[in-house]
C-alpha cells in the first residue's frame, strides 16, 4: 500500500512540475500570443463557426428569395453577391478552416501522442492570417463591394470590363491571403505527423484520422498554387492590364477554368477527406470493433487525394473540349469511385459486423453515409458526358454538390463536434436533444436538396435570382425553402444543446465513449502539456491496449519520458517512430500576430492600389520575420 | 519557417534512450522541403500557363515580337546555377562547425547571385523597351514569369544576408539548420531558373 502511495505522490509531483513548466499567460494577451495547438484549434473553431453562421444566413436568403416565383427579397445584384459569398464562405472560410484548423490542430497532436504541432508559432500565424483574410473578404460586403461572379469567378464575367467594382479584387486577393494560412497549416500537419508521433506509433499504427489529414495536407500543398496563379493573374489583368484571359489580346478565358478547376476538384476531396477521417474515428468507438480493412482504407484515403488531381475537366464538359480529353476525364472520374467505394464498404461493414450503439455521433456518421451514397451516385452520373452536358448549370448540379459537400463533408464535422465535445469541454451534451438535432438536420437536408434533382431535370438553371410562374418549379422550390429552415432549426437546436451543456452538462471524465485513440487517455479538457508521460504505442488502437496505458502510469512514477525540463517534445523516426530526439518547443510569441497584421497591410494596400505602401508593409513583414527568429532555443554550441 | 533547433543532449532517463545516433531529419528541413514543394507547384502552374497560351495561339511570340535572345539568358542562368556549389558547401561547412568557411562560401554565392539579379533586371528593362506586357498575353506571361523568379532570387538574397549576419555572431545548431534551409531554398531557386530560362527562350 505504501508503495502505491509513493507512486501516486511521485506522479503528482511530476505533473505539478509539468503544469509549472507549461503554464500559459492568462487573459486576452494569453490568447493573442498563444502557440498552444488546443487554444489555436479553439480559435479556429469559433471563427469558422462565425463564418458558418454568415454562410448559413446567406443560404437562407437565397432560399427565401426562391420560395416562390417573381420574389423580390433580394435584388438581382444582391442575389449574385449573396450566392457568391455563400460559396466562398462555406468552402474557404468554414469547411477547410474547421477541418484542418480546428479538428486537425486540436486533435492530431493528441491522437499521435504529441504535446504540440511541429511549428507552434507557424500555427499561430496560420490562425491570424485566416482571421485577417476572412475579415478582408467580408469588408468587401460591408462597404458594398462584395464579389458577385460566383465562387468559381469565371472570366470574362470577372474581368474589369464586366465587373468593374472592387468585389472581384476582394475575392482574388482574399483567396490568395487565406491560401497562405492553409499552406502553413498543411506544412505543419505533415511535419507533425511524420516527426512527432509517439514512440512505437509506426506509420501502420497511425490512426486513420491522421492518414486522412495527412492526405488533405499534401493535397492542399499542390492544389492551392494553381488557385494562387489563377487569382494572381486575374489581379494582374484587372489592376495592371496584363491580358492573360482577354481573348482579344491573345489571352484565353478557358485558361481560367482550367486553372480554377485544377485547384477546384482536388478541393472537393480536401473538403471531404477530413470528414472521412472523422468517420473512421467515430465508427470503431461506437461499434466496439476495429475498422474493417484498415490498410485498404488508409491507402484509399491517400489515393482519393492523389487521383483527385486528375479529374478537373469534368467540370468543363460543356465548354467544347476535344473528345479525347473529355473521355480521359470521364474515365478518371469513374476511377476515383474505386477508393471512395473501398472506404464506404469498410465503414458499412464495420458497422454491420460490430455492435453499433447509435449515440448522436454515430447517427451523424450513418446520415453522412446515406447522403454520401446519394451524392456519390449523382456524381458518377456526371462522368457520362452527354448527361453532364444536359444538366450543366441546372439545379441538378446544385443538388449533387450539396449532398456531397453538406451531407458528406459537414455531417461528420457536426458528428465530430458531438464526439469530441466531452473531451474539449469536460462536459457531456444532452443526448436526446443531440439526436433530435440530427434528425431535424437530416430531414432538412434531404427535403432541401432532394427536390433540386427534379427541378434541375425540369430545366431550372442555377444562379438565376428568380423564376417565372408556370414553369412547374414553384411547389418544389417552396418545399426546398421549408427544408432549409428545418435544417437551420436542427443546427440551432445543436447550438443550444452544446451551449447549455458547456455550463450544465454532466462531467465527462477522461473517456466517456471507450474511444480507441490516445486523446481519451488524458483528462477532459486536456492539460496544456497534453501527456504527462509520452505514451508508448504498440497497435493502431492505442487506447484499447490497457496494458500499455497501465505502463504509462508506472513510467510516470519512474519519471521515464516525462520530459519536464522545459517545453519538451520527443521526435521520432519517420517510418518506425523510434525515439530519435527531444525538441525544445517555443513558448508564447507575439510575432505571428504582428506578421499576419503586416501581411493584412500588404493585401489591403494592394487592394487600394497603394503599391509603394504595400512594399513598405512587405518590408515590415520581412523585418518581423527576422524578429521572430532572433530568439533561439537554449542549446549547447 | 526555419525549424526548431534540437537540444544538444537531453537529460535524465531520456538520454540513455537517445544514445543511438540520431537519424531523423530536423523539423526545419522538413518544413523547407514542403515549402519548396508547394513553390514548385506554383512555378509549374505558371510555366504550364505559358505553354497553354502558346499552344492555343496561332502565333508565338504574339504581336510580332521578336523571339528572345538565347545566349545572355543561358549564360546568366549558368552563373546562377553554379552558385549551388558554394551554397551547398557553405551549409556543409556550417554543419561541420567551420563557421568562417561557411560565411565565406555564402558570401561568395551572394555576390554572384546579386550580380545575376542586377543583370537580369537590366535585361528585363531592355525587354520592356521592345514590347509591353499589356499588349499581348505573350508579353504578360513572359514578364510575370521572369519577375516572379527574380522576386524569389531577391528573397533568397535577403535570407542569405540574414544567415551571414547570424553566423557572424556564432554557430549554433539552430543556425546550422538555418544554413541548411537556405541551401535547400537556393537549390530550388536555381533549379527553377533552368525551367524558367528554358521556357523563356523556347520560341528561339
Amino acid at each position: 500500500m505504501a508503495v502505491l502511495d509513493d507512486a501516486a505522490v511521485l506522479r503528482r509531483r511530476r505533473v505539478e512540475r509539468l503544469e509549472r513548466v507549461w503554464e500559459e499567460r492568462s487573459g486576452l494577451l494569453g490568447w493573442l500570443t498563444t502557440t498552444n495547438h488546443k487554444r489555436i484549434g479553439i480559435m479556429f473553431f469559433f471563427t469558422a463557426l462565425a463564418f458558418f453562421a454568415a454562410g448559413g444566413v446567406e443560404a437562407l436568403l437565397i432560399r427565401t428569395q426562391l420560395i416562390g416565383p417573381d420574389q423580390h427579397v433580394l435584388s438581382p445584384q444582391a442575389y449574385d453577391e449573396v450566392f457568391t459569398l455563400h460559396g466562398v464562405t462555406m468552402i474557404f472560410l468554414f469547411v477547410i478552416p474547421i477541418s484542418i484548423g480546428a479538428f486537425g490542430n486540436y486533435l492530431l497532436p493528441l491522437q499521435i501522442g504529441a504535446r504540440d504541432l511541429a511549428f507552434p508559432r507557424l500555427n499561430a500565424f496560420s490562425y491570424w492570417v485566416y482571421l485577417c483574410s476572412g475579415i478582408f473578404v467580408y469588408v468587401g460586403l460591408a462597404i458594398g463591394q462584395a464579389p458577385d461572379a460566383g465562387w468559381f469567378d469565371y472570366v470574362p464575367l470577372a474581368s474589369k470590363q464586366f465587373s468593374p467594382s472592387a468585389g472581384i479584387d476582394f475575392y482574388a486577393l482574399g483567396l490568395i491571403f487565406t491560401g497562405v494560412s492553409s499552406t502553413a497549416t498543411a506544412i505543419n500537419l505533415i511535419v507533425t505527423t511524420f516527426k512527432l508521433r509517439a514512440p512505437g506509433m509506426s506509420l501502420n499504427r497511425m490512426p486513420l484520422f491522421c492518414y486522412a489529414f495527412l492526405a488533405v495536407s499534401f493535397a492542399l500543398l499542390f492544389a492551392l498554387p494553381p488557385l494562387t496563379v489563377a487569382t494572381g493573374l486575374l489581379e494582374l489583368e484587372r489592376r495592371l492590364g496584363l491580358p492573360f484571359y482577354e481573348v482579344g489580346r491573345g489571352g484565353s478565358a478557358l485558361m481560367w477554368q482550367h486553372l480554377f478547376w485544377i485547384f477546384g476538384h482536388p478541393e472537393v476531396y480536401i473538403i471531404i477527406l477530413p470528414a472521412f477521417g472523422i468517420a473512421t474515428s467515430i465508427i470503431p468507438t461506437f461499434t466496439r470493433r476495429r475498422m474493417v480493412a484498415f490498410p485498404l482504407v488508409a491507402i484509399a484515403e491517400i489515393l482519393v487525394a492523389f487521383i483527385g488531381f486528375g479529374v478537373w475537366a469534368h467540370h468543363m464538359f460543356a465548354v467544347g473540349l476535344p473528345t479525347i480529353e473529355t473521355i480521359y476525364f470521364a474515365a478518371a472520374s469513374l476511377i476515383i469511385v474505386i477508393p471512395s467505394a473501398i472506404q464506404l464498404f469498410a465503414w458499412i461493414t464495420t458497422i454491420v459486423t460490430g455492435t453499433p450503439i447509435f449515440k448522436t455521433p454515430l447517427l451523424w456518421i450513418v446520415g453522412f453515409i446515406v447522403l454520401f451514397i446519394i451524392g456519390g451516385l449523382s456524381g458518377v452520373m456526371f462522368a457520362a458526358i452527354p448527361f453532364d452536358q444536359q444538366t450543366t448549370d441546372t439545379y441538378f448540379v446544385v443538388a449533387h454538390f450539396h449532398f456531397v459537400i453538406f451531407g458528406a463533408a459537414v455531417f461528420p464535422i457536426l458528428g465530430g463536434i458531438y464526439y469530441w465535445f466531452p473531451k474539449v469541454t469536460g462536459r457531456m451534451y444532452h443526448e436526446r436533444a443531440g439526436q433530435a438535432s440530427f434528425w431535424l438536420t437530416f430531414a432538412g437536408t434531404t427535403i432541401t436538396f432532394m427536390p433540386m434533382h427534379v427541378v434541375g431535370l425540369l430545366g431550372m438553371p442555377r444562379r438565376n435570382y428568380t423564376y417565372a410562374p408556370g414553369m412547374g418549379w414553384t411547389g418544389l422550390n417552396l418545399i426546398e425553402t421549408l427544408g432549409a429552415y428545418l435544417l437551420a432549426g436542427g443546427l440551432l437546436l445543436m447550438t443550444a444543446n452544446l451551449l447549455v451543456s458547456i455550463f450544465r452538462g454532466a462531467p465527462a471524465g477522461e473517456d466517456p465513449w471507450g474511444g480507441d485513440t490516445l486523446e481519451w487517455a488524458i483528462s477532459s479538457p486536456p492539460p496544456v502539456y497534453n501527456f504527462a508521460v509520452i505514451p508508448k504505442v504498440t497497435s493502431a488502437y492505442a487506447m484499447w491496449d490497457a496494458a500499455d496505458r497501465g505502463e504509462d502510469l508506472r513510467r510516470l512514477a519512474r519519471g521515464e519520458m516525462v520530459l519536464a525540463d522545459g517545453h519538451e517534445q520527443p521526435a521520432s523516426t519517420t517510418l518506425d517512430a523510434q525515439l530519435d530526439d527531444v525538441l525544445e518547443m517555443p513558448t508564447d510569441s507575439i510575432w505571428p500576430l504582428l506578421l499576419a497584421l503586416a501581411l493584412a497591410g500588404v493585401f489591403t494596400m494592394l487592394l487600394t492600389g497603394h503599391l509603394t505602401t504595400a512594399y513598405v508593409f512587405g518590408g515590415l513583414a520581412l523585418a518581423l520575420l527576422g524578429c521572430w527568429h532572433l530568439k533561439e532555443p537554449e542549446e549547447a554550441t | 519557417m526555419s525549424g526548431l533547433a534540437r537540444r544538444a543532449e537531453p537529460s535524465g532517463a531520456t538520454a540513455a534512450a537517445l544514445a543511438h545516433r540520431r537519424r531523423a531529419i530536423p523539423n526545419g528541413i522538413w518544413g523547407a522541403l514542403l515549402f519548396v514543394a508547394t513553390e514548385t507547384a506554383l512555378f509549374g502552374t505558371l510555366i504550364g500557363s505559358y505553354f497553354y497560351l502558346r499552344f492555343t495561339s496561332s502565333q508565338w511570340p504574339q504581336g510580332g515580337v521578336a523571339a528572345p535572345s538565347v545566349a545572355l539568358p543561358l549564360a546568366l542562368t549558368a552563373a546562377l546555377v553554379l552558385t549551388t556549389a558554394p551554397v551547398l558547401l557553405g551549409a556543409r561547412a556550417a554543419r561541420a562547425g567551420r563557421r568562417d568557411n561557411a560565411i565565406a562560401l555564402f558570401a561568395l554565392a551572394l555576390a554572384v547571385q546579386a550580380s545575376y539579379l542586377a543583370w537580369q533586371i537590366v535585361a528585363l528593362h531592355d525587354d520592356l523597351q521592345r514590347f509591353s506586357p499589356r499588349a499581348t498575353a505573350y508579353g504578360a506571361i513572359y514578364v510575370t514569369l521572369l519577375v516572379l523568379h527574380h522576386a524569389h532570387v531577391a528573397l533568397g538574397l535577403a535570407l542569405e544576408g540574414w544567415l551571414i549576419a547570424r553566423l557572424s555572431r556564432g554557430l549554433t545548431r539552430y543556425r546550422v539548420t538555418t544554413a541548411q534551409v537556405v541551401a535547400i531554398y537556393w537549390v530550388f531557386v536555381n533549379a527553377v531558373a533552368i525551367a524558367v530560362v528554358a521556357t523563356q527562350v523556347s520560341p528561339s
